[in-house]
């Protein structure tokens, strides 16, 4: 069972409001503050020339242009569309899949084997295939997204199912809970915990793949738009980091959306009851 | 929706005479049931080695014996959770197969057997599902069952924001919920302190008397046998054989002072306890 | 659990056979358990036997040339990354990946373990910390290369700065998982500050450290084929692209597959030196899982 479980980063601390709220909050912008300010000072010396790095002020405002832009709004509708639709194909097939190989010993076992090995395919190498079959399209992205979610997603949904505490298992018969109910009322519940991890990872690996598909594979998004700027120039330099900016906070947005999700679905798990009194 | 047989009064306060311990058919009879298992690598364990002797319709009956004993397995094999290597179990007069509808089950250790994603009422809620009892008359039935383990206003709640006894309290009356023929319990109050264990003893008492059930109870607690049973069956250390069974004439209704104070009450004591430390 | 009905079938007949049958059972269950692990090893393998011998009889008269037969793939592989041209590409990606895999493992246990200790700079940066784990790192592959131009540091630093942050916070996240007890007690033993921390934290950490480390390979091996893909003069990613670009599919096939092995061989590598490494976690584990 090595490696059953995926690490767990990558979870937002709870920032709970409490003692040394104040101090944690203002120390964060101070630092923020300083590493701007930094940036400024080494652009404005000339220390980090402009044709290789743009000035914070310079990004900063190319930001703000951007922000009034359709065009950036239409590059994060691509690159979420690829996410949200690949994420939901993947996780799907993975809970499925990972739900039916979990539930019988000899499945389980035969399977484990084939998914370990497509765990360890690196995405990218499928890219060229993607492209092949469907171009730079919305398609290609979905089916790199999906793929690349589905084999740590479906590990985790087959122990998860597995991981069914015998206890709640014989309750479960001695209550005569059985088929669909006993999937949905009593299996997928207690498997939560592993596919939430599961997921966790998926939801950032996800944004990843996307992007990449877009960046090297020219599927439209947040991708492509870096690679345009890229290639127009040092003037252009201050757009790609914006939009370098824009896909990180996109992924701290997505995560956090995803950690909020799984706070209230999850309000019954261990790790969730006294979040209130946890300090980050 | 409970099991064929036909339902019988019962609930009548039941004396001290042995005579009437029998009034009827056996709930549960087990036959020369003997239990192995595998283990790792070959060969077997014997957990119960040649175990008979039945239940009769509303009696209590407990059964001690020392750790390892096979008093799980025991329970396991009444309920249907698992077969018995060689031997018969049979419930209401038919040979075992499955789990039957008319038997409850509280485990002991109730942190892994409620379900933490429902809140106290799901918890029963999902026993009336399961059993197909229709829509309308659940609620009131959870109410009663929570009114009778006195857990009236912990229906909104999750297991895991009550004590380990009013959680227990919910695995009864979650076994209760359909009205089972017999209520099978393993060492349901080995994790709660001795006086939430007092309080639990005489509420057992008391919803076996409200829901004429018949009750097998494993425990290794001789004082909480005697106080309970009306038959304590002794179990041999591994491989577990009945060694002796025992009927306890205590009067009912039962007291924590008055029973125990009981010479009776000691003199049962002593002789159990005798059995179980020798063995 | 499953297996139990038919477990118990089985030792039903092992006990209706009687005692006479004792004498030849040690020999019986030595057999029996031959028989099981081979048993269980055909489970583990049929399906996967069963895939490549479906692809290999579906594309065998393949005339398509985005799909060619199997058989020819792998005489691609080996003629061009066993024997031929291809295998130097192969090294110089194996370069980069290990070095920027070792700098990323090394910085990320060495920065986590350092804000671990330092609890104000912990609190003001992680927040930062986690945007730049979730910022995806492709996205930084044009940037770094107008900084760093096209080449080997090029290539070894975005791997680096890429697969540090699974490592980094995991580290960070396992050493606060440490429990208070281990620590008193390393405390209450006089062990200084750094031999706490080397001593007691490191290893009680090490499973979820591992665990990072092993994120971190599959980022690096991503970053190594994106870094060439995009910025391309050699590497496994640059034969892909220039295969499939010059339409040469059979190439390109030689090159996922040798891509699928790479990634499984350094998987496999992983899980041994984990396995030696982390022996003892497993074993307690292991036993806490019978009882
Ligand atoms: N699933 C199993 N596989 C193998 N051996 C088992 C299994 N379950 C129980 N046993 C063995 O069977 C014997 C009886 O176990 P059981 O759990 O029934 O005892 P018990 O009387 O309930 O003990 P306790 O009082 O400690 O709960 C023990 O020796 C135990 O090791
Ligand atoms: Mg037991």
């Amino acid at each position: 069972m090595a490696g059953a479980v995926l690490a767990g980063e990558g979870r937002l601390a709870p920032g709970a409001p409490g003692r040394g709220w104040g101090l944690r909050y203002g120390l964060r912008l101070a630092v923020l503050a300083a590493a701007l300010a930094l940036w400024q000072a080494l652009s404005a010396a000339g220390l980090i020339p402009g044709d290789e790095f743009p000035s914070m002020t310079a990004t900063v405002s190319a930001l703000g242009h951007l922000a009034m832009s359709a065009t950036l709004w239409a590059a994060v509708r691509d690159t979420l569309a690829g996410w949200a639709i690949g994420l939901a194909i993947g996780g799907g097939c993975a809970i499925v899949i990972g739900s039916l190989a979990g539930l019988s010993g000899f499945a389980y076992r035969s399977v484990i084997g084939v998914v370990e090995f497509f765990k360890t395919i690196p995405v990218i190498a499928i890219l060229p295939i993607a492209l092949v079959l469907w171009g730079a399209t919305l398609t290609m992205k979905i089916a790199l997204v999906a793929f690349a979610v589905f084999w740590p997603l479906v590990i985790q949904v087959c122990y998860g199912v597995r991981s069914l505490d015998p206890i709640a298992r014989d309750t479960a018969r001695v209550l005569g809970v059985r088929g669909a109910r006993e999937f949905l009322m009593v299996i997928l519940p207690s498997a939560a915990p592993f596919i939430a991890t599961g997921l966790r990872v998926s939801v950032a690996v996800a944004l990843i793949v996307d992007i990449v598909a877009e960046l090297i594979g020219g599927g439209s998004g947040l991708g492509a738009q870096i690679l345009v700027a890229e290639n127009s120039g040092p003037s252009a330099y201050p757009v790609m980091y914006a939009y370098i900016l824009v896909a990180g906070l996109l992924g701290v947005l997505l995560a956090g959306l995803f950690t909020l999700a799984e706070g209230w679905v999850m309000h019954w798990h261990e790790s969730h009851r006294m979040a209130a009194g946890h300090a980050g | 929706m409970m099991g064929q047989a036909p339902q019988q009064p019962v609930g009548t306060p039941r004396g001290g005479d042995p005579a009437e311990h029998h009034p009827y058919a056996p709930v549960v009879a087990l036959n020369g049931v003997r239990k192995a298992y595998p283990l790792r690598g070959g060969g077997q364990r014997l957990a119960l080695g040649d175990v008979t002797f039945d239940v009769a319709r509303g009696e209590f009956a407990c059964v001690v014996g020392p750790s390892g004993a096979g008093k799980t397995t025991l329970l396991r094999c009444l309920a249907g959770l698992a077969m018995p290597t060689s031997g018969t179990v049979e419930f209401e007069g038919t040979p075992l197969r499955q789990v039957p509808a008319g038997v409850g089950v509280v485990f002991q250790d109730y942190g892994r057997s409620l379900f933490p994603w429902l809140t106290v009422r799901g918890n029963v809620d999902l026993a009336l599902k399961a059993r197909g009892i229709a829509r309308d008359s659940r609620p009131a039935r959870i109410a009663e069952v929570l009114a009778s383990v006195g857990l009236a206003d912990a229906g909104r709640a999750y297991p895991w924001q009550l004590s380990g006894g009013m959680q227990q309290r919910v695995a009864i009356a979650r076994a209760l919920a359909c009205r089972p023929d017999l209520l099978l319990m393993d060492e349901p109050f080995a994790s709660v302190d001795a006086q939430t264990r007092f309080g639990l003893e005489d509420l057992i008492l008391r919803v076996r008397e409200e829901f004429g059930v018949t009750v097998v109870f494993v425990t290794h607690d001789i004082d909480e046998a005697v106080y309970l049973a009306d038959r304590v069956i002794v179990l041999s250390a591994s491989p577990g054989v009945v060694t002796e069974v025992i009927d306890i004439a205590l009067p009912r209704p039962r007291d924590q002072v008055a029973t125990k104070r009981d010479e009776a009450f000691a003199a049962y004591r002593e002789h159990l306890l005798g059995l179980v430390m020798t063995r | 659990m499953r297996g139990e009905a038919a477990a118990a079938a089985g030792s039903a007949q092992a006990g209706s056979a009687g005692s006479s049958a004792r004498a030849g059972s040690a020999r019986a269950s030595t057999v029996r358990a031959a028989s099981r692990v081979a048993g269980r090893a055909a489970t583990r393998a049929w399906l996967f036997a069963a895939l490549i011998g479906a692809w290999w009889a579906w594309s065998a008269g393949s005339t398509s040339v985005y799909f060619p037969p199997l058989a020819k793939i792998v005489r691609t592989l080996w003629a061009q990354w066993a024997v031929g041209p291809a295998r130097a590409q192969l090294g110089s990606s194996l370069e980069h990946l290990a070095l920027g895999y070792a700098i990323a493992g090394l910085a990320g246990i060495g920065i986590g373990a350092l804000l671990w200790s330092l609890r104000y700079l912990r609190e003001a940066t992680s927040p930062y910390l986690y945007f730049l784990y979730v910022l995806p790192a492709p996205v930084l592959v044009p940037a770094v290369i107008t900084v760093f131009g096209i080449g080997a540091a090029m290539k070894v630093v975005i791997i680096a700065f890429a697969a540090i942050w699974p490592t980094l916070l995991n580290t960070l996240d396992g050493m606060r998982g440490v429990d208070a007890v281990k620590l008193d007690t390393a405390r209450a033993l006089g062990m200084s500050g750094a031999r706490r921390t080397l001593a007691v934290v490191l290893p009680a950490a090490a499973p979820q450290v591992v665990a990072g480390l092993r994120n971190s390979l599959q980022v690096s091996i991503i970053l190594m084929v994106v870094s060439e893909w995009v910025a391309s003069t050699g590497g496994i990613g640059y034969y892909i692209v220039t295969a499939q670009e010059s339409f040469d599919y059979l190439g390109m096939w030689s090159g996922i597959l040798m891509l699928a092995i790479v990634g499984g061989a350094a998987n496999l590598l992983f899980v041994l030196a984990e396995n030696r490494l982390l022996y003892w976690h497993y074993g307690a584990r292991a036993v806490e899982g019978r009882a």
